[in-house]
C-alpha cells in the first residue's frame, strides 16, 4: 500500500461522512417532522441537532411528488401601456389647454399605442409640438401631417413600464399569498412578462387563481388617531400568552405590533369601534425579500373616500432637500376629492391601503389642491439614504399597482393532489429501487468479487446524488427519480468497462496486479469521454429546460459527477486494497 | 460468468450497406409520418387542459364520457390509466378556457343586450373579452350578464374610465377544470358530495406551448452541436460526423417510438430525446475510444477490418451495459405511471437503438469518410488523373 492510497482512502471515507452528514436536514424533513410540515423550516432548524447542517440544505420534492400548484402568471402588460398612453394622452390635452396653446383634440389608437393629437388651427401646431415634446419626454415623434401631430411613447420607457408592471404584479402577488399564509411559497419572475409561482401542500387550482389574478384594490382612508385606542385595549384585554403582541410607539403614535397576522386580527374582533377598522402594516423581513417580519395595526375609518382609480400617476425622486419624495397625481375628479379631504383633514393622517395592507400614512400638512401631491417620506431614525429612497420607491410601486394595474392572466396550472403526491413517491422509490436491486444482483452474480466491490460503488452513488441534491437544495421531480435510476444504470457501464478491461488483461496472461492497473488505467480516458459526453447534454438540458426537466437535469449532472467519483476513485481504492493490499494472486472478476 | 465463451469475429462492417439501408427507410417513414400525423401532443406543447379524476366507486371509461357528455362536453377525450380497479381516468380538452368562438359570441350579445356598448374584443388565447361601456355598469351586473349567455366568469375587471369617453371592462372567463367539474357533478346526487376527485389539474395556455416548444427544439440542437465539437477535440475530426448522424437517428427512432405507439409528446418526451442523445453519444465514443486504440495497434491493417476488430472487442462490454441499463429501467416498466411509463419505453427503445447505430452507423460512416480522405489523396497525388479547370 502506498502513500497514494491511503490518501485516496482519506478522501473517500471524507467525502462519505461529508454526503451521510448532508443528508441529516432531507432525514429529518422526510421522516421525523409531519407530513404536514415537512416544508415548515422554522420547525425543522428548531429539530435538527445542533451538530447538523443548516435546515436549508435539504432535499425539496417537487410540487408532482408532494402536491401543490405550480402556476405561471402572464402580465397583462399591453393592456396596462394602452390605458397609461390614454391616460397620457389626456394629460397632454389638458396640458395644452392649461397653457393656453391652441385647441387641441387627442385621438388613441390603442392597438398601435399611438395618440394623434389635432389643432383647430394649423398655426399653433409648431408650437404645440415643440412644447409638447419638451415637455412629454416620454413621446416621440412618429409623424406630422400639417395639423396632425402623431406621437408614441419613447420604446426605452415602453419597455421601462412593461418592466415595472411586472414588478408591481408581483409585489401584488407576493402580498396575497403572503395572507392566505402559504409557508415556503416561491414567487419568481419567468421571462419578460410572466411570473411564476409554486404554492406546495394547495389544491384548489380555480381558488388560486382567484387569489392571485384579481387586480390590487387600492384606497386611500382617514386614520383615526384622535383615540389612544391601542393602549386602552390593550390594557383592557390583555393580549394571549404567547402571541407576543406588544404596545410600540412610532413617531409618537401608539401602535400594537405583532409577529403573526392572523393572531393579530383576531384579537380585535369585537373590539373595534363602529365605523372603524385595523388594518395592518408591513414590517419587511431584513433579509428575505417580500416577507414580513412582523405587522404594525392601525385604526382608520370605514369610510372609503377615494380609491386608486382616480389616480393617475405615482413617481418617487429626491426633494430639493435632499428627502425622498413619492409624488403622486389624480385626475380631475380625484383631484377635487382630495381636496376637499385634504382640506377637512388637515393635521391627521391619511393612510394609502393596498390589497388591505397599509403602506405609507403620511401626515396632511395643508389642503392639497390642482391634483398633485406630495408625500415626503423624512429621514427620521438616521437610516441611510438609500434606504429611505427605496421606501420611496416600493411606495410608488405600489401606489402604481394599484393605479395603473396590469391586468394578469393564467399562463399556466398544474396541480396535483396531494394524495397523488404520496402515491407516486411510493410508486417511484419503488420503481427506483427494483431497477437498482436488479442491477446489484445482476453485477454480483457476473463479476463476483469486482461486482460485489461494483455495487458497493453504486449504492454509494446513489446516496452521493441524494447528498448532492441537498447540498444544491434541489428538487425532487418525478422526472428526477426517473433521471436517478438512468445514471445509477450509465454508472454500471464504468464499471463493466473497467471490469472488461481487466478480463482482457488476464486473458493476456498478466499478473493480478498488472491486471487491475492496466484495465483502470485503460479505462479511465474511455470513462471520461462517456461522461463528459453526457454531462454537456445535461447542462443544456439544466440551461435551456424550465420545471421538470430542470429536475431531471440535476439529477442527471449530479448522477454523472458521482459515477465518475465512485467509478475511478472508490472502486479503485477497493480494488487495490484486495489485490495489492492482500497481495493477492488472482482476482476475482 | 461469461456472456460470450470464445472470442468473437462477426463481421459487422460487411453488412454495413443493408443496415444503412434499412434504418434509412425507416428513418425516412418516421420523418414523413411526424409530417404527416404528428405527435400526440401533451398539454405541454399543445396548450390545453387536463384533469386526472378518481372515482370513488367502479366507473369505466365510456360511463365517465357519457357524464361529460350529458354535463356539456362533447370535444373531451377521456383515457382510463393505472389499473382497473383505481378508477383513474384523464380528461383531455383543447380548450384552456371556457371562451371559444360559439361562447365569445353569446357573451357579446349578452353584454350589448345590458346597455349601448362599443369595442368589443375578445381575446380567446387568454379567456378575456374587453368593452367599452357608454355608461358604468357594476362588475356584477356584467358578472351575471356573461354567466347567463353559459361562460363561467372569474374575474370582471372595472378598468376605469377611459379618456375617449366610456368606461372599460375586461371579463376573464374561467378554466376548463370547473367547466369539467361541473360536468361531471351534472347527475350526482348530492351536489356538495362529489363521487371523484379531481386529483391533478394541468392546463397551459397556446402561447407558453409554444414557447416550450421552440425552447425544447432549441436545446436539442444546442446538445448536438456542443458534443459534435467535443468529439471534434477529443477524436479526429473523422469521427465527429459519425457520432452526430448516429445521434440523430437515435433521436429519431426514439421521436418514432413516440409518433408510432401514440404515447403523449410531452416535456418529458423531451427530456428522453436529451437522454438518449447522451446515452447515443456515450455508447459511440466508447467504441471510437477501441477503434483508436486498435489503430495504433494495427497499423497498416485497412480501418474496416480495425474497426470489426474492435467492435468485436467491445462487444461483451456493450450488451453488459445496454443490459444493465435496461435492467435498472425495469422497475420503473413495472411500477411507473403514465408519462414515467412510456419514458421508461422510450428510453428502452432508445438504448436498442443506440447500441446498434454506435456499431452500424457510426463507425461505418466513418470509414466512408476515411476511404473519401484517401481517394482525395490519391487524386492529389496522381497529378494528372483529372483535368484540372482552368483558373
Amino acid at each position: 500500500m502506498d502513500r497514494g492510497w491511503y490518501w485516496r482512502l482519506g478522501l473517500v471515507i471524507g467525502v462519505t461522512l461529508l454526503t451521510v452528514w448532508f443528508l441529516i436536514p432531507s432525514y429529518y424533513s422526510m421522516f421525523v417532522l409531519d407530513k404536514s410540515e415537512r416544508n415548515n423550516l422554522a420547525l425543522l432548524e428548531e429539530r435538527l441537532p445542533k451538530w447538523a447542517p443548516p435546515a436549508k440544505y435539504r432535499i425539496n420534492l417537487g410540487l408532482d411528488l408532494q402536491g401543490g400548484i405550480h402556476m405561471v402568471m402572464r402580465v397583462d402588460t399591453n393592456t396596462a401601456l394602452q390605458k397609461r398612453t390614454e391616460r397620457r394622452g389626456d394629460q397632454i390635452a389638458r396640458y395644452i389647454n392649461d397653457k393656453q396653446l391652441g385647441q387641441v383634440s387627442v385621438d388613441t389608437d390603442p392597438q398601435a399605442l399611438q395618440l394623434t393629437l389635432t389643432a383647430q388651427d394649423p398655426a399653433t401646431m409648431d408650437a404645440i409640438e415643440k412644447e409638447v415634446l419638451a415637455t412629454f419626454t416620454d413621446f416621440v415623434r412618429v409623424g406630422r401631417d400639417g395639423a396632425k401631430l402623431t406621437l408614441a411613447p419613447d420604446e426605452g420607457q415602453v419597455n421601462r413600464f412593461r418592466e415595472e408592471s411586472v414588478d408591481q404584479a408581483m409585489l401584488v402577488i407576493r402580498r396575497r399569498i403572503d395572507k392566505w399564509g402559504v409557508a415556503e411559497v416561491d414567487v419568481r419572475k419567468l421571462g419578460t412578462d410572466a411570473i411564476q409561482i409554486s404554492l406546495p401542500g394547495r389544491n384548489d387550482p380555480e381558488q388560486a387563481k382567484e387569489l392571485v389574478g384579481t387586480t390590487a384594490q387600492l384606497e386611500f382612508r382617514m386614520v383615526d388617531d384622535t383615540t389612544d385606542f391601542f393602549g386602552q385595549v390593550i390594557q383592557q384585554n390583555p393580549p394571549p400568552e404567547g402571541s407576543n403582541i406588544t404596545l410600540t410607539n412610532t413617531e409618537g403614535f401608539p401602535q400594537l405590533q405583532g409577529p403573526d397576522r392572523e393572531a393579530l386580527l383576531a384579537y380585535f374582533k369585537d373590539k373595534t369601534p363602529e365605523n372603524r377598522e385595523v388594518l395592518l402594516e408591513c414590517v419587511p423581513s431584513a433579509t428575505k425579500k417580500g416577507v414580513c417580519d412582523s405587522y404594525r395595526t392601525f385604526l382608520v375609518e370605514k369610510e372609503v373616500p377615494l380609491t386608486g382609480e382616480s389616480l393617475t400617476g405615482a413617481d418617487a425622486s429626491l426633494s430639493q432637500l435632499n428627502e425622498p419624495e413619492v409624488n403622486v397625481s389624480f385626475d380631475a375628479a380625484g383631484a377635487r376629492e382630495f381636496e376637499q379631504l385634504t382640506e377637512k383633514g388637515t393635521g391627521r393622517r391619511m393612510a394609502i391601503v393596498l390589497d388591505d395592507y397599509v403602506q405609507s400614512a403620511p401626515r396632511i400638512n395643508e389642503r392639497i389642491g390642482g391634483g398633485r401631491a406630495r408625500i415626503t417620506m423624512g429621514r427620521a431614525g438616521g437610516r441611510p439614504l438609500q434606504e429611505w429612497l427605496s421606501d420611496a420607491q416600493t411606495l410608488a410601486l405600489a401606489l402604481k399597482a394599484g393605479a395603473l394595474p396590469a391586468p394578469v392572466t393564467t399562463g399556466e396550472i398544474r396541480q396535483v393532489g396531494a394524495s397523488l403526491g404520496d402515491e407516486l413517491i411510493r410508486k417511484g422509490s419503488l420503481a427506483a429501487a427494483l431497477g437498482v436491486l436488479c442491477v446489484i444482483a445482476f453485477m454480483a452474480f457476473y463479476y463476483k468479487g469486482a461486482g460485489i466491490i461494483a455495487d458497493v460503488a453504486l449504492l454509494l452513488n446513489g446516496l452521493l446524488i441524494l447528498g448532492g441534491l441537498a447540498l444544491f437544495n434541489a428538487t425532487l421531480t418525478l422526472p428526477g427519480l426517473a433521471g436517478f435510476v438512468l445514471t445509477l444504470g450509465v454508472a454500471v457501464d464504468a464499471n463493466v468497462l473497467i471490469n472488461e478491461r481487466i478480463r482482457e488483461e488476464l486473458g493476456h496472461g498478466k499478473t493480478a496486479r498488472a491486471a487491475v492497473d492496466q484495465g483502470y488505467d485503460r479505462a479511465f480516458w474511455t470513462i471520461f469521454d462517456a461522461h463528459v459526453t453526457a454531462l454537456i447534454a445535461g447542462f443544456i438540458l439544466f440551461f435551456t429546460g424550465t420545471g421538470p426537466i430542470r429536475g431531471f437535469a440535476t439529477t442527471l449532472i449530479i448522477g454523472l459527477l458521482a459515477s465518475l467519483f465512485t467509478s475511478i476513485l472508490v472502486t479503485r481504492v477497493m480494488m487495490t486494497y484486495f489485490v495489492h493490499g492482500r497481495n493477492a494472486q488472482t482476482v476475482s472478476v | 460468468m461469461q456472456i460470450l465463451k470464445n472470442k468473437t469475429n462477426i463481421d459487422f462492417i460487411g453488412k454495413r450497406k443493408p443496415a444503412i439501408f434499412i434504418s434509412t427507410v425507416i428513418n425516412l417513414i418516421i420523418l414523413v409520418g411526424i409530417a404527416v400525423w404528428g405527435f400526440n401532443l401533451g398539454v405541454d406543447f399543445a396548450g390545453g387542459t387536463v384533469v386526472e379524476v378518481k372515482f370513488d366507486h367502479s366507473i369505466n371509461a365510456a360511463d365517465v364520457r357519457k357524464r361529460a357528455e350529458s354535463g356539456g362536453l362533447h370535444d373531451v377525450s377521456v383515457q382510463s390509466i393505472g389499473s382497473a380497479d383505481e378508477n383513474s381516468f384523464l380528461l383531455r380538452l383543447g380548450g384552456v378556457t371556457q371562451l371559444t368562438e360559439e361562447s365569445s359570441a353569446k357573451a357579446r350579445e349578452a353584454i350589448q343586450a345590458l346597455g349601448p356598448v362599443k369595442n368589443v374584443v375578445t381575446d380567446l388565447a387568454n379567456g378575456i373579452i374587453n368593452f367599452r361601456s357608454e355608461q358604468p355598469m357594476s362588475a356584477e351586473q356584467v358578472r351575471k350578464a356573461v354567466e347567463g349567455s353559459g361562460t363561467g366568469v372569474e374575474e370582471v375587471r372595472e378598468l376605469g374610465q377611459a379618456q375617449a369617453g366610456g368606461f372599460d371592462y375586461q371579463v376573464v372567463a374561467s378554466g376548463m377544470a370547473d367547466r369539467i367539474r361541473s360536468a361531471l357533478m351534472s347527475g350526482v346526487e348530492q351536489q356538495d358530495k362529489p363521487d371523484f376527485e379531481m386529483r391533478r389539474t394541468e392546463y397551459v395556455g397556446p402561447q407558453v406551448g409554444k414557447q416550450l416548444r421552440n425552447r425544447a427544439v432549441m436545446a436539442l440542437l444546442y446538445a448536438m452541436v456542443a458534443i459534435l465539437i467535443y468529439v471534434a477535440f477529443r477524436f479526429d475530426f473523422k469521427f465527429g460526423p459519425g457520432a452526430l448522424l448516429a445521434m440523430l437517428h437515435d433521436v429519431v427512432m426514439v421521436a418514432g417510438f413516440y409518433l408510432f405507439s401514440r404515447a403523449e409528446f410531452s416535456l418529458t418526451a423531451i427530456a428522453a430525446l436529451l437522454t438518449i442523445v447522451g446515452y447515443s453519444v456515450n455508447d459511440t465514443i466508447v467504441i471510437y475510444d477501441r477503434i483508436r486504440e486498435d489503430m495504433g495497434k494495427f497499423k497498416g491493417k485497412p480501418l474496416a477490418e480495425v474497426i470489426n476488430i474492435a467492435i468485436n472487442d467491445t462487444l461483451v462490454r456493450t450488451i453488459l451495459t445496454s443490459g444493465t441499463t435496461a435492467l435498472s429501467l425495469v422497475g420503473l416498466l413495472i411500477f411507473g405511471v403514465g408519462e414515467i411509463r412510456d419514458f421508461a419505453w422510450a428510453m428502452l427503445v432508445g438504448i436498442l437503438v443506440g447500441t446498434y447505430s454506435s456499431v452500424y452507423i457510426a463507425s461505418p460512416l466513418t470509414i466512408w469518410l476515411d476511404e473519401r480522405a484517401a481517394a482525395r489523396e490519391a487524386r492529389q497525388k496522381g497529378g494528372g488523373m483529372q483535368p484540372t479547370t482552368p483558373g
